[in-house]
């Protein structure tokens, strides 16, 4: 087993080894899932490292490639007869969000510490869930792609259903259901694109050779890019994530809105960009116009939320929608603003959602107004809460500067196949939102913690314990250091994005 | 020689029914074991000759490695059902109303109707076609209506036999038809003088509503909810699994060998059968609120995916339906023995009354989890795998748009398995609910089929021999 295998399978085992505990153990559980997934965490360090003395040398001959160049290639034959097959292997992208999940479970764990109820299933799916994350961030054939992208999507209706608040099963219904209707798309996206190729195979590497002719990349791009477009949140296909992430537990809204609705993004890049560039373009500008509306939609959504949760929900919409605004641009510029605000919106909002678990886990209410002076109490949890807010409305400094500035670069330089005019409009607009973002997260946060404080019982509330600060602090350093040292990112990310770009030429 | 099988199985269906004579009411635990021993036996006897072809009676009954898989399909459904029914006729269930009389007719029956469906698919001429069918269907129509005092069985059986008889009176006449126009007995001799003409396709109207009746394809599913609803349990899982495996076989052998020539202008009407099927039975499953006719609603949509497999030019999607037919087989006996088991100690056969089984007995609300989900497609199980593939066969002709259609109908369907799934896991158990006792022989039912449902997908080695068997099994070149 190679150590992309592993990376894939350790939160499996893990699992397993979960699920054969009793349940009575609820400690020895959660212990079992730290170590599991800390393990994890060091195993991909380990992985970019070695990718980093691999792939250096490689950077000069990327600029001009037309395939991804993939490393630690693992391929075994499956259903030989159909040309499927075990294919994993991992590029630059994969790389960046390898380390995204890793650390975001981990957080995410270390912030379930206090789940009493049922924890054993509660972190055997959790993990199972991140297998499939994992599992398609390094799946380099279309059918091993679609097993991991189900997987990762389904355990959500229990994890909500049954550990969350609220309108819970509602929620949860109405998240899985509008989710596989996005797959359904996707399942006829790929099954087009491998009978249209007629090669007798599903591997990535081969259908990426096959020139398809411009009609039919016209009707399948739309496919494959609506259909991972739902899980990232697209405008009119975002309606589920408010709803999903209000009422899910802290760990499982970090990981949706940190991990998997990057799995959307990613799919959309690696699947629809990638093997269709002609339908991309074709669309591009329409896509342009939809995501344009995302951004500020969800911006303007977030203003008028009362309750933490809806409030980052709605916020992470809008940011989702810098992921997806970059991808369509279609230069190297936005493409790699959009890749570096999947791993800067990834940390940002898991740090938002756990924080608002541990504040809720103390003041029992979420609503914005009954909040108040809380940093007084709590010092480092309102710090931690600042941190995440500069970032996500754009301070230079934390990650998210450097993601936005490049996407909206990306935007205004525009390409050559498009009407300039009209992508810097939109670009513009998509910019107002800065502000508009700028006005929600300082008049939140000044709410909730500022000021006296409110309420009498507040006065006794404690601050992070350790598992907590220990969560916190990594993903407050996670976004400083890809905020100061960005080149380290962005020289992950950027050969592996050349070939994109290439085949758009 | 190669009918070895078949008559095993009648032999056995003898032995059981001379030694119920004999037996004291005490012996006839033994029954099953006997009836199990002689499946088993069969089903080796088949893996055994499984790459050989073999042909018996100058030509009117073939063995080849694609009847072999059916017949592999229909006796590891009548397996299961005999281990189903296991408890309920040697008495060993809490649920009085779920108890069975009489084990020794019942086995001797089941067996009975299960070498018809053996010989079905062997048959390759039209009066072995025919008369296999009714050893099938007949046996059958007893078995609905074991429970004669119980009104719902009773009517059951009622509606089970006319429709049943109606529909092998339209399929006769269909096949009456064919044997005018084709001069022939011989099922290919037939295909080979068929050419389109208005008689042609009065017989292949016919023969599509003889079949539609036996799959519960809809417009032909209304006998479908009634007649799950009224039968025993076990009997219920039979019906949607082997007998549906043997309507597909008879329209395989219809389709494939007889009506040939027109194949390739099947495909939009096939199609609109597939989506109108699928689409329906859907919806209606929605609504339900008793499990069984529920599950027949949810069978009737897993006839409309299977029959996407007759799509494109033969024998292509072949392999993709028998695979998912095996899927299906592991899968929907996986949650007919969870349902059997709840209904064995607890009578209820409402959806409402899963309430909380994943606290009580959270191995059983598992199972039928992981099998409910199978159902709906979700990988890495079989069921997924096995629809990929169907989609596949579609996509490869071109309908796209038939592929969109079912794999949304996948979607619709997952919405009506959690909705089980969230009795059992979300919504709280009774105050006083206990955990209920499982019984070895459905405890190891359900293990086996949860391993089934679960290996099926993963391991390759399924697939792939049932592409060779239909790759190597002799066809005259039809529509190719």
């Amino acid at each position: 087993m190679g150590i992309v295998s592993a990376i894939v399978f350790i939160p499996f085992i893990t699992a397993v080894a979960v699920v054969l505990t009793p349940a009575q153990k609820s400690r020895f559980i959660r212990w079992i899932a730290a170590f599991g997934t800390g393990f994890h965490l060091i195993l991909s360090a380990v992985l970019t490292w070695q990718y980093w003395h691999l792939a250096g040398p490689d950077l000069e001959f990327m600029k001009s490639a037309l395939s991804s160049k993939l490393y630690f290639v693992e391929q075994i034959p499956w259903f030989t007869s159909l040309g499927i097959q075990y294919f994993v292997g991992v590029d630059g992208i994969s790389v960046a969000m390898i380390i995204l999940t890793s650390i975001v479970i981990f957080t995410g764990v270390m912030a379930s510490w206090n789940v009493e109820e049922r924890s054993k299933e509660f972190f055997a799916l959790l993990l199972v869930l991140v297998t499939g994350v994992f599992g398609v961030f390094v799946s380099f054939d279309l059918f091993l792609f679609f097993v991991f992208y189900e997987l990762a999507v389904l355990p959500m209706y229990l994890l909500i259903g049954v550990w969350g608040t609220g309108p819970k099963e509602y929620s949860a219904m109405k998240l899985t259901l509008m989710l596989m209707a996005g797959s359904a798309l996707i399942l006829v996206g790929f099954l087009a694109l491998y009978h249209a190729a007629g090669m007798q195979t599903f591997a990535l590497t081969e259908l990426a050779k096959v020139q398809y002719s411009t009609g039919f990349q016209n009707w399948v791009f739309p496919m494959i890019f609506v259909g991972f477009g739902v899980l990232g949140a697209l405008y009119p296909f975002h309606t589920w994530s408010p709803d999903g992430h209000s009422s899910a537990p802290t760990a499982v809204s970090m990981l949706h809105a940190g991990v998997l609705m990057k799995l959307g993004g990613y799919g959309a890049l690696r699947m629809g960009i990638y093997l269709l560039p002609e339908g991309a373009k074709f669309w591009a500008m329409f896509f342009m116009a939809l995501t344009t509306v995302n951004i500020l939609y969800g911006a303007f959504g977030a203003v008028m939320q009362k309750d933490l949760k809806y409030f980052t929900a709605y916020s992470s919409v809008s940011h989702c929608g810098f992921v997806l605004f970059g991808l369509v641009t279609l230069n190297l510029l936005g493409m790699k603003g959009a890749v570096i605000q999947m791993f800067s919106h990834g940390i940002m909002t898991a740090l938002f959602f756990a924080l608002i678990g541990m504040v809720y886990g103390r003041t029992h209410t979420r609503i914005i107004q009954e909040m108040g002076g809380l940093a007084r109490v709590m010092p480092w949890l309102a710090t931690s809460f600042y941190i995440a807010g500069l970032a996500s409305l754009g301070l230079p400094g934390l990650s998210g500067f450097i993601a936005e500035s490049h996407v909206f670069l990306g935007g205004f330089f525009g390409n050559k196949w498009h009407n300039p005019v009209g992508m810097r409009l939109l670009t513009i607009l998509a910019t107002m939102s800065i502000v508009v973002t700028a006005v929600y997260v300082l008049r939140g946060l000044a709410q909730v913690f500022q000021g006296p404080i409110t309420n009498p019982e507040f006065e006794n509330l404690t601050d992070a314990t350790v598992s907590e600060k220990i969560g916190t602090g990594i993903l407050v350093l996670t976004l400083a250091v890809a905020g100061l040292l960005p080149w380290y990112l962005i020289d992950l990310i950027e050969g592996s994005l050349m070939p994109f770009v290439n085949r758009l030429q | 020689m190669f009918m070895l099988p078949e008559l095993i199985i009648v032999l056995t269906a003898f032995v059981v029914l001379l030694l119920d004579l004999f037996f004291a009411e005490e012996q006839k635990k033994i029954l099953p074991v006997l009836a199990l021993i002689g499946v088993l036996i069969a089903m080796g006897n088949v893996i055994f000759w499984m790459p050989e072809q073999g042909v018996v009676f100058g030509g009117r009954f073939v063995f080849d490695s694609l009847g072999a898989w059916f017949k592999l399909i229909f006796l590891a459904a009548s397996g299961a059902t005999i281990l189903l029914s296991w408890d309920r006729l040697v008495g060993k269930v809490s649920d009085a109303g779920s108890r069975l009389e009489h084990p020794g007719e019942f086995y001797s029956i089941l067996l009975f109707t299960l070498s018809g469906m053996m010989f079905l698919i062997s048959a390759r001429d039209l009066v072995t076609l025919y008369v296999s069918l009714e050893l099938a269907t007949i046996p059958l129509f007893v078995l609905v209506a074991w429970k004669r005092e119980n009104a719902f069985s009773g009517e059951a059986g009622l509606k089970y036999v006319i429709l049943g008889i109606l529909s092998s009176a339209v399929l006769i006449y269909g096949l009456g038809i064919l044997y005018a126009l084709g001069g022939s007995m011989v099922l290919e001799e037939i295909g080979k003088n068929l050419s389109p003409s208005p008689a042609f396709w009065l017989a292949t109207a016919l023969i599509v509503a003889g079949i539609g009746f036996k799959l519960a394809l809809v417009p032909f599913h209304m006998w479908a909810a009634d007649v799950y609803q009224g039968a025993p349990t076990p009997i219920t899982a039979h019906l949607s699994v082997a007998s549906k495996s043997a309507g597909l076989a008879l329209m395989f052998l219809l389709f494939f060998r007889v009506l040939g020539p027109a194949v390739s202008e099947w495909n939009g009407f096939l199609a609109i059968l597939a989506t109108i099927t699928m689409t329906l039975g859907n919806g209606v499953a929605i609504v339900q609120q008793n499990i069984k006719r529920f599950m027949a609603f949810s069978s009737i949509s897993q006839a409309g995916y299977l029959i996407m497999g007759f799509i494109g030019p033969f024998p292509e999607g072949m392999p993709a339906m028998i695979f998912y037919l095996l899927a299906y087989l592991f899968t929907n006996l996986l949650v007919f023995a969870v349902i059997v088991f709840y209904a064995n100690e607890t009578g209820a056969e409402a959806i409402s009354d899963y309430r909380g089984l994943s606290r009580t007995n959270p191995l059983m609300a598992l199972a039928m989890m992981i099998g409910l989900f199978s159902l709906a497609g979700i990988p890495p199980l079989s069921g997924f795998v096995g629809k990929f593939f169907l989609f596949s066969v579609a996509s490869k002709a071109g309908l796209h748009w038939l592929v969109a259609v079912a794999a949304v109908n996948s979607t619709v369907s997952l919405y009506y398995y959690l909705r089980i799934v969230r009795q059992m896991y979300i919504e709280p158990a009774e105050e006083n609910a206990v955990r209920l006792p499982v019984s070895p022989v459905l405890a190891s039912t359900v293990g086996l089929t949860l391993l089934g449902t679960v290996l099926v997908g993963i391991l390759p080695g399924f697939y792939e021999n049932i592409a060779q068997s239909v790759a190597a099994a002799e066809w005259w070149s039809i529509g190719r």
